[in-house]
């Protein structure tokens, strides 16, 4: 393998694909960056085995020439020295060429660094696509459906499932659904796709991907490409893959669990909301179970407090745009609203209650594509 | 090691491993159960190679192609390992192999773990194994290696197939430790020795057993020629180098394998644990009848058993040393 690159496109990919890869990994050739030169340009590939990233630099675009390959081949390189050797090198482009054995010569400017390379045939092979599956999202929009979803995944691995978004198609809706099953967030989007036959179900990617794929996704408008494997995700931008492992086993029917009917609906200002339970949870923290009390007096005035049995007691009254319905006393945990409430951008919130020992769910009070559900907690 | 070596070393375990690869009945979970050297890693290795390997034939993988490479690095995502750190194997290494075991295969279908020293698990690592032994949530594999089945627990034995290896032969054993970084003639004494004694004086440690092999030597040497001098020697050097109980019992072992090599000797057997002494092991056994050299490791024999019996070390060893120069 031989070529010369433009250092800074270079170094932006590096930068891209070392984000995947871990230093405690225990699969020894997945500390190295992988390079692969083709005709057509450059690919680097990065992973820890959970997610992998790789990145391709085009021989030319429109405008510029980024390499020139002199003779294609792949290696593996030693991710922790290599992402720093090239930020650091001098001038404006990098010769790359591989010798038996797979010792690697960088060249830049006036420096010469010889690297020891790893076999390529040992790197792990990213799944082959089959393109049936595909859908698309604009980058913001995913964005915003990660965010909105990915805090209310389950951090114990007693049901390994539940440490994943679970994606689910209907028709042309896209259904987004975490839990740690004392709440739950779901989010449904319209997407975009070629195929009529687009079903995906039980497709659970793990939270802690998600999160990482939410650190390259920018707020713009662009289109990422979805394509979903038995095994593997990819997340297709412009020049960029992102792949995560799926997690495996059934993720639990959420559909039933949501209330259809309703006792008591409430719409609230989220704001005032938010601020009133971050005030009660000052005292509740204190006695660790976060356990808040909510309560509906007269005229549309609800009661939150809270009591922490050593340090003292909260009481705080909320006006609320409109009540209806029974009369309610029911008590939770008030860090998931909060979580919940911090993911709704929209200025009211709609309430809806079935009875004191039965879920509730609060939805956005503009549009119908969001949804959390939580569990009261037993306070007798 | 290829499988067709592994073959001629343990043939009942390879004929049925290859029985089952072949008809696609593997068991969820095995113990390889066997001595050091036996083999086990290296057809737990095999196996994860013949259930990858795209070449294989019969049941013997290529060896040779991408996928037997990356398993024998250990490179393979799909093909975990767990070895003990430290003493033992942790809990939270067998917590991070079950999140592992959560994701969907890398590459393949069958997920394969193969936890090495498996009967020093924690009693808490075990358990937690446990969960996911029997019903793990996608296909896997799980290869638990062992020397001692009777260390681990009962409920994990009930829940995999056990098959028990073959120990390997003298040769072999001699080779291994070889291997590991012994001496010639300090390999001979090693693979002599129990199992679990020998293996923790290979390598670095393997000094302290080339000492006392010099001490027998020339303890044995004092005991039939200079008697006078040997209460001196075990008083100032013997108790010194073997200095508490497992020690000592080891340390008459050695002097027990002397015996039994003047006895191999008179019969011009080979195998001898102190080969590279065969003239001067000679040059005794002319004085001695077969039954004086019998009587002597009956002596040594009847101090190991003492010894466990907590007698005092020196006293014993005094005592000993008398007997074997009177010879009765």
């Amino acid at each position: 393998m031989h070529f010369v690159i433009q250092r800074e496109q270079f170094v932006h990919s590096v930068q891209h694909v070392n984000k995947a890869v871990s230093s405690r990994t225990t699969i020894p050739i997945l500390t190295g960056i992988k390079i692969d030169t083709s005709s057509e340009g450059v690919t680097l590939t990065g992973s820890d085995s959970d997610i992998s990233i790789e990145s391709f630099i085009p021989k030319t675009d429109e405008e510029n020439e980024y390499v020139d390959i002199k003779e294609t081949g792949s290696i593996v390189l030693q991710a922790r020295f290599f992402a720093d050797i090239v930020k650091k090198l001098p001038g404006d482009e990098i010769e790359i060429s591989v010798q038996d054995q797979f010792a690697t010569t960088l060249r830049s400017g006036s420096v010469v660094f010889n690297l020891n390379g790893l076999d390529p045939e040992e790197y792990p092979r990213l799944p082959k696509l089959e393109e049936n599956q595909t859908f698309s999202l604009p980058q913001n929009l995913l964005k915003d459906m990660i965010r909105q979803t990915v805090f209310a995944v389950s951090t114990q691995e007693t049901r390994p499932v539940l440490t994943g978004v679970n994606f689910e198609n209907d028709k042309e809706q896209l259904t987004c659904t975490a839990t740690d099953s004392h709440r739950l967030a779901m989010r449904t989007v319209a997407t975009e796709t070629d195929n009529d036959e687009l079903s995906i179900s039980n497709v659970v990617i793990p939270g802690k991907s998600l999160s990482e794929l939410r650190q390259i996704l920018e707020d713009t408008n662009d289109h990422v490409q979805i394509v979903v494997t038995d095994s593997q995700v990819l997340f297709k931008f412009k020049h960029l893959l992102f792949f995560s492992r799926l997690l495996d086993g059934k993720y639990p029917v959420t559909n039933n669990m949501i209330p259809e009917q309703s006792k008591t609906t409430m719409e609230l200002s989220t704001k005032d909301l938010l601020h009133s339970l971050e005030r009660a949870l000052l005292l509740s923290k204190e006695a660790k179970n976060n356990v808040i009390n909510f309560k509906t007096l007269e005229g549309s005035v609800i009661e939150i407090n809270s009591v922490s049995a050593e340090v003292g007691k909260v009481t705080e009254k909320i006006t609320c745009q409109s009540l209806e319905g029974e009369d309610l006393r029911i008590s939770f945990n008030g860090k998931n609203i909060i979580d919940a409430l911090k993911v709704i951008d929209s200025e009211f919130v709609h309430i809806t209650f079935t009875g004191a020992m039965s879920p509730f769910v609060i939805r956005p009070g503009d549009h119908n594509q969001m949804l959390h559900l939580f569990s009261p907690v037993r306070t007798y | 090691m290829d499988w067709n070596e592994m073959q001629v070393q343990q043939p009942t375990v390879m004929n049925m491993l290859k029985r089952s690869i072949e008809k696609d009945r593997l068991a969820h979970a095995y113990i390889f159960e066997g001595m050091r050297g036996a083999g086990k890693k290296a057809v737990a290795m095999l196996m994860a190679q013949s259930l990858y390997c795209p070449y294989k034939q019969d049941a013997a993988p290529c060896g040779s192609c991408s996928e037997c490479r990356r398993v024998e690095h250990g490179n393979h995502p799909d093909v975990m390992l767990l070895e003990p750190e430290g003493a033992s194997i942790k809990k939270a290494q067998v917590e991070a192999l079950q999140k592992e075991l959560t994701y969907k295969g890398m590459e393949t279908e069958v997920k394969i773990y193969i936890v090495n020293d498996a009967d020093k698990m924690t009693a808490s690592a075990a358990n937690s194994l446990l969960k996911f032994l029997e019903e793990p949530e996608s296909p896997t594999l799980a290869l638990l290696l062992t020397e001692n089945v009777h260390f681990m627990l009962d409920t994990i034995i009930s829940r995999s197939q056990k098959i028990s290896f073959a120990p390997p032969e003298l040769e072999r054993r001699i080779e291994m430790f070889e291997a590991q970084g012994s001496s010639k003639t300090a390999a001979a004494l090693l693979a002599k020795l129990p199992d679990d004694v020998g293996g923790n004086y290979t390598g670095e440690n393997s000094d302290w057993i080339v000492q006392g092999r010099a001490l027998v030597i020339q303890l044995v040497e004092e005991v039939h020629h200079r008697p006078q001098q040997m209460l001196l020697t075990l008083q100032e050097k013997w108790l010194t180098h073997f200095k508490d109980r497992e020690e000592l019992d080891i340390g008459l072992d050695l002097l027990l394998f002397w015996y039994r090599d003047l006895l191999t000797v008179k019969y011009g057997q080979q195998n001898l644990a102190y080969p590279d002494l065969t003239e001067r092991l000679e040059q005794q056994v002319i004085l001695m009848s077969e039954t004086e050299v019998a009587k002597r490791l009956q002596l040594i024999l009847d101090a190991k058993r003492r010894l466990r019996a907590n007698v005092n070390a020196q006293l014993l060893m005094e005592h000993l040393l008398l007997r074997l120069q009177e010879g009765s």
